[in-house]
């Protein structure tokens, strides 16, 4: 009968110049390696992640025939990839690597040489019992759907569909109003070039509807979404029918709502008739008059800034846009009421965008009385008396002066801050991405992936992400559109060789392994009786694999007896 | 010789494990005790793992995930603690003190944490004296 050949392994050790050698004594876990079982060579080197380290590693695995490989390193966070890479270019299957992390979790963090050698010793002989069950795992494709779906036909929205839509790829966007444009479409001018914002929408409106590779479903709701990456099953409600869509890729564009300034009670919005909120202002400027609740035109008009941002009380953030706002009214009721007073009442002027300090200074020159009020002590507004020569009174602290001051005027514009849409949460549900604790979208990395999602193929742009200005909204629907384009030129996806499988025939059909993933990866097959894993959906968790009570389920790279070998090698 | 207790760690791959290797970059000395093994998600430790260590002789059980809210997987860290919760009551009906298996969160930046833990966690276990399950006639001590 023939039996199964032994595992040949190579086991290196690093030195890591003397990062791992001052504390562990490397030639020592060379020497008692050779006699593990399996263990055909094991090597000190001073760095095995160099060129020469590798081509080492190579060299061994192809003299020796080696078909495991054990490094002793630093984390394998760090070089596992590098690693694996050798493997491969020896032509080993690089899944049959296992390193043994003694340099972040041992050498650094200990100083007694016999102590820091025996535990690493231990996690050495781990990894090569570890490695004896490794099995050559291969990745797989599969296709990439190149149609997009869109959540939000605002400015975001827009733009991230005709960019996709312009290279040639099918869009749908999904918008639950009766028209596209977004909050967009409530503004007059736009800061901080005071072009309108009617004519930047006009050209993408007309555009969208005319494109052959857009399709738009106004009054529509996303109720459901299937599937994974490339392959997506959109069911979407269109004025009570539903329809079903496929697509490869989401971006959601939802946008954000305005505070409620209702909530500041100090300020008499919803008591008080002349204060209104900036969306209020915009609408008088886009009808070209700017007057009082009676009808007769203000004196002065005060702006106060960031009504329901940066407060301990509401929110936190700052609202981004509020500032270059205030400045872009002040402009504006100048030139239609020349010879109104306006007062600005800030916290601290935000001013960062390109061209907003020039816009600070210019509108500055305008005569604008600026008066600066402290965090958390918004002003306080109350109807004038009779003998006051104004319709409202403003008390405020007031910083730069010290003294608690009284500001008359006619009109107050509140300038109210960005918060999530209500449904934010069923919208994060239903595309399974997270929200950050102010409740908007959570992007993959703050700095380096800003508009992917931690659900690959789902992709955030504009204000649902955070407080946004247009630029930097159509910025970054632009990105997510060229990130999904560069999927479809590739024209499939690839799926990680770590992934769950269930082993149909040891499979009960309990079903708990379907309720524990967090990815509904696990499908359910009625006629076989078994759970399946759709191995593209599949993010290699392994809970399913902990809470199948019949061990049907196999947790690739992570399997029970992996990890059993790996358990008794440590002690 | 003093008693020097051996402790396996079971670390989640995206904030423990990251956070231990963290306490290394910035040389954050603890005691060697705690030997490590990454799983992708504190979600993936099945309790016969903890059970498995028990029996081969390990004198205490550390699982490290992230902090509620922050498991990489959304949701797993909130089914560690529930199955930490039914853990403990089965160590104890073994006979086996469930203070031996512990639970903490550890994320990605928390170095400092993670060797506070370690130490924390030997000091109490070096207290606790050796685990009695060597005692089982079906298991045994390697090494
Ligand atoms: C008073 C005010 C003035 C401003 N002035 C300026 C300015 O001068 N210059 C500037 O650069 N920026 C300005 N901004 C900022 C600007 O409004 C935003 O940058 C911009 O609206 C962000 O676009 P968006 O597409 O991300 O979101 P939105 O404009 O909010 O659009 C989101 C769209 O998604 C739709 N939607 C939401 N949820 C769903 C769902 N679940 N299903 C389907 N559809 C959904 C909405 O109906 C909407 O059409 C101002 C903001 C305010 C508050
Ligand atoms: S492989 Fe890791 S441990 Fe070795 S030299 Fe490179 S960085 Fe250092
Ligand atoms: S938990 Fe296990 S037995 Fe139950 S359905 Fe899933 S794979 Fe089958
Ligand atoms: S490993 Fe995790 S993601 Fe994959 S099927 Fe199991 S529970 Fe779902
Ligand atoms: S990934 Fe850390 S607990 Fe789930």
């Amino acid at each position: 009968m023939s039996r199964p050949p032994l595992p040949r392994i190579g086991v290196f050790v690093c030195n890591c110049g003397t990062n791992i050698a001052r504390t562990v004594d490397c030639e020592e876990i060379a020497c008692a390696a050779m006699e593990w079982p399996g263990v055909v060579v094991a090597r000190a080197y001073k760095y095995m992640c160099s060129d020469p380290g590798q081509e080492m590693i190579a060299e061994e695995v192809r003299e020796k025939r080696l078909d495991r490989v054990v490094v002793a390193a630093c984390s394998p966070r760090m070089h596992e990839p590098t690693f694996r890479r050798a493997l491969a270019s020896s032509g080993l299957n690089p899944y049959l690597l296992e390193m043994a992390n003694i340099r972040e979790q041992c050498s650094w963090v200990h100083d007694d040489p016999r102590a820091a050698t025996d535990k690493a010793l231990a996690l050495a002989r781990a990894a090569v019992a570890r490695v004896v069950r490794h099995e050559p795992l291969e990745k797989r494709f599969v296709p990439m759907n190149p149609a997009t779906l869109v959540l939000g036909g605002g400015i975001a929205g827009m733009t991230a569909a005709l960019q996709l839509a312009d290279a040639g790829q099918p869009v749908t966007i999904v918008e639950r109003a009766d028209r596209l444009g977004g909050n967009v479409a409530r503004i007059d001018l736009t800061a901080p070039h005071l072009d309108s914002a009617r004519e930047l929408l006009l050209g993408r409106l007309a555009r969208v509807s005319m494109h052959p590779m857009i399709s738009v479903l106004l009054r529509a709701e996303l109720e459901q979404l299937e599937g994974y990456q490339g392959n997506f099953t959109a069911d979407v409600a269109v004025e009570g029918a539903s329809r079903r869509l496929e697509i490869g890729s989401v971006v959601v564009c939802t946008g954000y709502k305005e505070f409620d300034a209702a909530r500041v009670e100090g300020l008499g919005y919803g008591r008080l008739p002349d204060v209104i909120t900036s969306f209020e202002l915009e609408l008088m400027l886009k009808r070209g008059r700017i007057e009082m609740a009676d009808g007769r035109t203000p004196r002065t008009v005060a702006l106060v800034h960031c009504v329901g941002s940066r407060s301990e009380e509401y929110h936190g953030y700052c609202s981004r846009v509020c500032c270059m706002t205030a400045l872009k009214y002040g402009h504006e009721v100048k030139s239609a009421l020349p010879g109104a007073a306006v007062v600005d009442l800030y916290i601290d002027m935000h001013a960062f965008g390109k061209g907003c300090e020039d816009f600070y200074r210019k509108t500055a020159e305008i005569k604008t009385l600026f008066l600066m009020y402290g965090k958390n002590a918004p002003p306080v507004i109350r109807p004038a008396g009779p003998k006051d020569d104004c319709n409202l009174l403003i008390t405020l602290d007031e910083k730069l002066s010290g003294e608690e001051i009284e500001v008359p005027a006619d009109l107050v514009v509140l300038m109210v801050g960005m918060e999530p849409r209500e449904d934010a949460g069923r919208v994060a549900q239903l595309v399974n991405i997270s929200r950050d604790k102010d409740g908007w979208f959570i992007e993959s990395h703050p700095k380096l992936d800003p508009v992917a999602t931690t659900t690959d193929g789902i992709y955030i742009a504009g204000a649902c992400q955070s407080p946004k200005d247009i630029p930097d909204s159509v910025a970054q629907a632009r990105a997510a559109a060229a990130r999904i384009l560069a999927k479809v030129a590739k024209g499939k996806i690839e799926v990680d060789a770590i992934f769950a499988e269930v082993d149909a025939a040891r499979c009960s059909g309990c079903r708990i392994c379907g309720t524990m993933c967090p990815y509904g990866a696990i499908e359910y097959d009625e006629e076989q009786k078994s759970s399946r894993v759709v191995e593209a959906s599949c993010k290699a968790c392994g809970c399913c694999a902990a809470a199948c009570p019949s061990l049907a389920v196999r947790a690739r790279h992570f399997t029970d007896e992996q990890i059993f070998a790996q358990i008794e090698g440590v002690l | 010789m003093a008693f020097e207790p051996r402790i396996v760690g079971f670390l989640c791959n995206w904030c423990s494990y990251t956070g231990a290797d963290l306490a290394g970059t910035s040389r954050i000395k603890y005691p060697p005790n705690v030997r490590v093994i990454r799983t992708m998600c504190s979600a993936r430790i099945r309790p016969s793992f903890v059970l498995k260590a028990l029996a081969e002789g390990a004198d205490g059980v550390l699982i490290c995930g992230c902090h509620p809210g922050d498991c990489h997987y959304s949701e797993g860290n909130y089914k560690t603690l529930r199955r930490q919760v039914l853990l403990k009551r089965l160590v104890a009906g073994y006979g086996i003190e469930p203070e031996r298996v512990r639970l903490e969160w550890v994320s990605a930046s928390e170095g400092q944490r993670f060797a506070e833990v370690v130490a924390d966690m030997t000091e109490r276990i070096r207290r606790l004296g050796p685990s009695r399950v060597e005692m089982l006639p079906s298991t045994r001590r390697a090494g």
